[in-house]
């Protein structure tokens, strides 16, 4: 009964995984032969395996009696999932297909890689990582990192399209990708739901720390760069909405931040280590802490 | 009576805006120039087109070197100008060459953009004013209907038409992409001219808010901006709707760039670096080509368009010389009927065409008039022969004797109707295509 049950999580998941496999395809097919069919096709297929994913979440949530956050594999899944979400957001709001042709690949990779690693949970679970702060924070903190890393892939395409645009080159890659305007609009609406979301990520965090250890604050590496990440975040709300800032300058600056996120979300872990490692961290050093 | 095409005009290439906009013709609206024009000393016949690039007058004359000076002095006289100052920007086209030109100019192959729509519309309308005002003859009423007849091969059987559409579509897919949803978005023109017009008109399709006309001529931008259902501006405050503009189309035919880099820059920061997008028609530039270096601000000029298009089109050139093909094969259609307005070859048609008719129809007979002697037979021989030349003996008679007056080649044109007179190169012309006659 336990072992069926547990199951029946990776059940899910692996449907998810196909699932966003068949979405990618479908997206690839449309990137290459520009048929708008193959494109709803991936976005269905998207939402059929989003569908999946929240199911498998949920069930090994409800087994676990908890949120499921305790294991790299968790945050990973978690992780794909909001970056799921966002892409299906954005695409009802903007039917640009582009985003799915790099928002299913992603959650394809990152779940494919979360699979390789451990998913039991130790029972009992560590009194610790079972508080609603650290569920809080770990939710937090994965979508204001989901959020920017949307943000500098908008960013990645503004710079490529307004390249050729202003180049003068345009062919097919300029039809694929969105309007300058729409990639901008990203970023002015979701700079400050990323900032707003790390800021609050930070706080639940050291929230959670003073309930765990108590104390709130420990200059742990990871804690160092999320404030550094914080900062500049902090910078880039303040140039876009006191200054004006827009279009490339914005583009480059979530660049730039995103790098930020990734070198303290992956970085940090691997390199200099902290207590932000995760029970599977033996295994795997780096997807771990937040 | 021979007749003569000579063109005379002048366009976007041989002169500078400031001159086309003083050689409009005015007065022209029921066709009183044309008309004016047959009191000219050996015109025969004339069609004045006029449209924002070009002006000229299309003629059915004696003799082309003599008509010429004469039309270059008319132009002056109507526009109150020294026709000596006006003669470098003039172009003169006889026969041949003026008959392609005027087949181009109706196939828009002549067009500032190549195969924009209007031109035909604008070159039917100067002639429906000449022949109301029954300024054509035969010979403009069959040009001018073989040039619509060619315009309209050059339109289904290239793809010349689609080009200039193109252009403005391109332009439309470009400002989408650069400012999306174009709705909320506002719209300037500054001058006037056919691409900018048509591009204008696609934009203006697309936003809710009222276009922006500007014009060194604030009655010209009137027009236009009642024709787009816009608002008319002075010029001096170009400035300030930079500002709050987020698409702008230059066609001024200004020598100096009506806009540059540090105007922009100043602009940009007034306008807190919206980004805009400058569609530049005008030849010479109108906007500094440097500006397109400025964060925010995307420049395109028509050939930039044009490259989008030709992209688009694939082969264009192939197009091009499709086209040219086209008009050139009819264009020698038309010299060759021009060639037969002769009498002497319209009158041997006629009588070849008799004698063709009665001895076929002799031979038709012939077994029933097997039991004539061949005295007999000799006699029926002659009444026919008889008959027929009674028949072309007036026709004949009168065509000769109308040979010095300038409604010979009417008659000419209307015998050879009458008889369907093949042996010539008069070929059908199609009911629809059916030359209006006085």
């Amino acid at each position: 009964m336990f072992q069926k049950d547990e199951a029946l999580d990776l059940i899910f998941f692996k449907i998810a995984i196909v699932l966003y496999l068949v979405a990618s395809v479908s997206y690839l097919v449309f990137l290459v032969f520009s048929s708008g069919k193959q494109s709803t096709w991936g976005y269905w297929f998207a939402l059929a395996g989003f569908a999946a994913h929240s199911l498998s979440i949920l069930h090994r949530a409800i087994f676990s009696g908890f949120f499921p956050l305790a294991t790299a594999f968790d945050a990973l899944s978690l992780f794909s999932w909001i970056i799921v979400a966002l892409f299906l957001a954005i695409t009802h709001k903007e039917p640009s297909p582009i985003f799915g042709s790099i928002a299913t690949p992603m959650a394809v990779v990152l779940m494919v890689f979360a699979s390789t690693l451990s998913y039991q949970i130790r029972e009992p679970l560590v009194p610790i990582l079972k508080s609603w702060w650290l569920l809080i924070h770990v939710v937090l903190a994965l979508m204001g990192n989901g959020v920017f890393a949307l943000l500098a892939i908008s960013g990645l395409m503004y710079l490529l399209q307004e390249r050729l645009i202003k180049t003068k080159q345009i062919g097919r890659i300029h039809k694929l990708l969105p309007s300058l305007e729409t990639l901008d609009v990203i970023n002015r609406h979701g700079l400050p739901v990323g900032f707003c979301l790390l800021t609050l990520g930070i706080i639940s965090g050291a929230l959670w720390a003073g309930s765990a250890w108590g104390f709130y604050w420990s200059w742990d590496p990871k804690e160092t760069w999320s404030l550094i990440t914080w900062f500049a975040y902090a910078a880039m709300v303040h140039q876009r909405l006191a200054l004006g800032w827009r279009g490339r300058r914005a583009a480059v600056f979530s660049i730039i931040g995103f790098t930020l996120v990734l070198f303290t979300f992956v970085g940090v872990s691997a390199l200099i280590g902290g207590h932000h490692a995760f029970q599977g961290a033996r295994r795997f050093m780096g997807t771990g802490g937040l | 009576m021979i007749s003569e095409i000579l063109v005379i005009g002048l366009n976007h290439v041989t002169a500078p805006v400031e001159i086309r906009e003083k050689i409009t013709f005015p007065g022209d609206e029921h066709g009183q120039v044309a008309r004016s024009l047959l009191d000219v000393d050996g015109i025969q016949e004339a069609v004045v087109v006029s449209t924002c690039n070009r002006a000229e007058v299309i003629a059915a004359v004696d003799d082309s070197e003599t008509a010429a000076e004469r039309l270059v002095e008319f132009i002056g006289v109507v526009h109150e100008l020294n026709p000596e100052s006006l003669r470098k920007f003039l172009y003169v086209k006889q026969g041949e060459e003026a008959v392609r030109h005027v087949f181009r100019v109706a196939s828009s192959l002549d067009s500032m953009v190549l195969g924009e729509p209007q031109v035909l519309g604008q070159v039917k309308e100067g002639y429906s004013r000449a022949a109301n005002a029954n300024a054509t003859g035969s010979i403009l009423n069959r040009l001018m209907h073989r040039a619509f007849f060619t315009a309209k091969r050059v339109r289904t059987e290239t793809g010349i038409g689609l080009a200039a559409v193109s252009v403005a579509y391109v332009a439309v897919e470009l400002a989408k992409k650069i400012l999306g949803n174009l709705r909320e978005k506002s719209v300037i023109i500054i001058g006037a001219g056919e691409m900018a017009e048509l591009a204008a008109r696609h934009l203006a399709g697309q936003v809710e808010k009222s276009v922006l006309v500007f014009n060194r001529t604030y009655e010209n931008a009137c027009a236009l901006a009642r024709d787009l259902r816009g608002r008319a501006a002075p010029m001096d405050s170009l400035e300030e709707g930079l500002v709050d503009a987020d698409v702008v189309i230059t066609s001024t035919g200004s020598c100096e760039p009506l806009i540059n880099t540090d105007q922009v820059r100043k602009v940009m920061r007034l306008r807190r670096f919206k980004p805009i997008f400058l569609i530049d028609i005008a030849i010479p530039r109108d906007v500094e080509p440097e500006v397109n270096n400025i964060d925010g601000v995307y420049l395109y000029n028509i050939d930039d368009l044009q490259a989008v298009v030709r992209e688009n089109l694939g082969e264009r050139s192939h197009e091009a010389r499709k086209a040219q093909d086209i008009v050139d094969e009819e264009a020698e259609k038309f010299m060759k009927w021009t060639k037969s307005l002769h009498s002497t070859p319209t009158i041997i048609a006629l009588k070849d065409k008799l004698e063709t008719i009665r001895t076929a129809e002799l031979t038709r007979l012939n077994g029933r008039l097997s039991s004539l002697s061949p005295a007999e037979r000799e006699t029926v021989e002659l009444i026919t022969r008889s008959i027929v030349n009674k028949i072309a003996h007036d026709p004949i008679s009168f065509l000769k004797k109308t040979g010095m007056t300038s409604r010979q080649n009417t008659y000419l044109d209307t015998v050879q109707r009458l008889f369907n007179l093949n042996g010539l190169p008069n070929d059908r012309l199609r009911p629809e295509e059916e030359p209006r006659e006085e």
